[in-house]
């Protein structure tokens, strides 16, 4: 009872965070200079087009009449018109939150062992040379901005070793093959990311893990190193670094903001940049409202599953 | 350790015990750091060429002793750049840190403190301002402040005290929390003091180390939360020398000349290594645990 309790809690805190979202969100767009006629017609337009425009978009209703109707909109789906090109949003929107999917799957995946196999070396050759050197080069990577690894990558594997392209263009004439070139260097540079701070956390379990009294128990007993380490301490080490990943799924709505810009990959992150540039003020509303989204559903699965994992709280 | 030595000359002992105490990962990265205090403070003066001036060498030239970063497209001398970029990077970096700083600990402090349906309003605000990532937040705040500021480092330093703000006052706050249990801050609240003054008196000494730690990471990612908006055309201006900006200037070229790319790059890198080290051994000195969970 009392983990259902925590968890209705903690999912309708999570939906008053997202209400107030997005009237921050809101608020903080409400400020830019120039309504959104007037950004749509330019400088030229005469006051009489300006204020047909106006009464057509409905722009001349009080802030909280706009917001409430924007919020509805939003609540059955519909995000409105893009104003540079009015299309409806969500057409815009589909095909870039498939690509962004796509490689945020790509990312993970390669996550998973990028983080796993140094963490397990590091803790098997604890305080031995090749510990300290992954713990600095680890170290050193936390420093790389994301603009600067992928730069960093880019020279190396499209200038140095040409294998990858520069431009990872695609769209939905592309096949698998160029789907994956394309996404190779965007979702290395992800997972790399994301497994620099994995590393360092599941390593430190580990090696707590491994003191522990079960694993010398296991040792005592007589079974093999490997399967003492895979068996017993590697499932007890996850359970914190689970924490690590869900939190990373919440970098990854802001690094493929950066990531997909650096290669030009057509997703979500790219085109919330192309908006703010055109300043279209609809597709700006929704991206980063879908964006918030994932962060703040990525948090709750986070709480949950630290909810669900703690048996003291089990037994209730 | 004999603690009875007191006076100016065991003050500086003290300091050097502390230091060859340090850990090594302190020391390293103060020691980087340094370096690029230095180099921010005085390169200016000896940098080989202006930081606009062009026809240096020809353009694109690679790597050389007069060109240790090369030479970009408009044919000036990238090292030079950087050199000039430094107390720019720097100075906007810990500006935009410390008002986060104060603004954060004074919020959540105060909300710790006197609690209630405030205290709860506020973090849900908090809460919400957190939610969004914090480059998209940093962007949309540069796409309200309009055309007219864009480019401005006092824009910029408002945009990183922004993201850092929240984050930071939630940090204060569980810090609070803690103390305002204690005794001292009873007696001074029976006392009649203020909110205000209990929290300048009792909260802030008592928090200042979580606080400091807090700083130092926030100062650590700033830089690279400066070069992101750089890199993506919405922070400084050209011809700014921002780091970032340089990145994104060059990387049209990198297949002609890597090196103007990595210059700024690893610069840049050298910069947030040292402030990781710094914070990790200033971190290890306190006892406290640096909390890496929000990039």
């Amino acid at each position: 009872m009392i983990v259902l309790r925590l968890l209705v809690g903690r999912v309708l805190l999570s939906l008053v965070t997202l209400l107030l979202v997005s009237l921050l969100i809101f608020l903080i767009l409400e400020v830019l200079p120039g309504d959104v006629a007037s950004r749509i017609l330019g400088r030229d337009a005469t006051p009489e087009v300006l204020a047909t425009l106006r009464a057509q978009l409905q722009l001349d209703d009080p802030a909280a009449v706009r917001y409430l109707r924007w919020l509805a909109g939003v609540l059955q789906g519909d995000f409105g018109k893009a104003l540079t090109s009015s299309r409806p949003i969500g057409q815009i929107l589909g095909p870039r939150i498939f690509n962004t999917i796509l490689l945020s799957a790509y990312a993970f995946l390669i996550y998973i062992p990028l983080a796993l196999v140094p963490a397990l070396i590091q803790a098997v050759n604890r305080d031995r040379p090749i510990d300290h050197a992954l713990s600095t080069v680890t170290l050193v990577l936390l420093s790389v901005p994301d603009f600067l690894l992928a730069t960093l990558l880019m020279i190396g594997f499209v200038v140095m070793i040409p294998v990858l392209p520069a431009i990872s263009l695609v769209d939905d004439t592309s096949t698998v093959w160029q789907y994956v070139r394309a996404m190779t260097l965007p979702a290395v540079t992800l997972a790399i990311v994301m497994a620099v701070y994995a590393v360092r956390m599941l390593r430190d379990n580990l090696i707590e893990v491994l003191d522990s009294e079960y694993v010398r128990m296991a040792e005592l007993k007589g079974l093999s190193p490997r399967l003492v380490l895979l068996r017993h301490a590697l499932p007890n080490a996850l359970v914190p670094t689970l924490n690590v990943t869900a939190l990373n799924l919440a970098y990854l709505i802001g690094g493929v903001v950066i990531v997909e810009k650096v290669f030009s990959y057509p997703g979500f992150g790219s085109l919330l940049v192309d908006s703010l540039q055109l300043r279209d003020l609809p597709v700006i509303e929704a991206t980063v409202m879908i964006a918030a989204s994932v962060y703040i559903g990525a948090n709750l699965l986070a709480d949950i599953g630290a909810i669900l994992l703690n048996p003291r709280l089990r037994s209730g | 350790m004999v603690l009875a030595v007191t006076g100016p000359a065991s003050r500086w002992r003290r300091a050097l015990l502390a230091w060859r105490r340090s850990p090594v990962s302190f020391r390293a990265g103060a020691a980087l750091l340094l370096v690029h205090a230095i180099v921010a403070a005085t390169g200016p003066f000896w940098a080989p060429y202006g930081l606009s001036q062009m026809g240096t060498g020809a353009p694109l030239a690679g790597m050389s002793w007069s060109h240790p970063f090369g030479v970009d497209q408009l044919g000036r001398d990238i090292f030079s750049r950087v050199v000039h970029g430094g107390h720019i990077v720097l100075l906007l970096s810990l500006s935009g840190t410390f008002l986060g700083l104060v603004v954060g600990a004074v919020i959540g402090l105060l909300s710790g403190y006197v609690r209630g349906w405030i205290d709860e309003a506020l973090q849900r605000v908090l809460e919400a301002l957190i939610s969004i990532p914090f480059l998209v937040l940093a962007l949309i705040a540069i796409a309200a402040a309009g055309p007219e500021l864009s480019g401005n480092p006092l824009l910029v330093i408002l945009v990183v005290a922004l993201v850092y703000a929240p984050r930071i006052a939630r940090i204060a706050r569980a810090a609070a929390l803690d103390i305002v249990t204690r005794d001292f801050v009873t007696v001074a609240r029976l006392r009649g003091e203020s909110a205000w003054s209990v929290m300048r008196r009792e909260l802030l000494p008592n928090a200042s180390g979580v606080l400091l730690v807090e700083f130092a990471l926030r100062a650590g990612y700033a830089p690279v939360l400066i070069g992101s908006l750089g890199f993506l055309g919405f922070g400084m201006r050209p011809p700014t020398p921002e780091w970032g900006l340089m990145i994104s200037e060059n990387r049209a070229l990198i297949i002609v000349s890597p090196i103007t790319v990595l210059g700024p790059g690893l610069t840049l890198a050298s910069l947030v290594v040292g402030l990781n080290l710094f914070t990790e051994g200033l971190a290890r000195i306190l006892g406290r645990t640096v909390r890496r969970a929000d990039k």
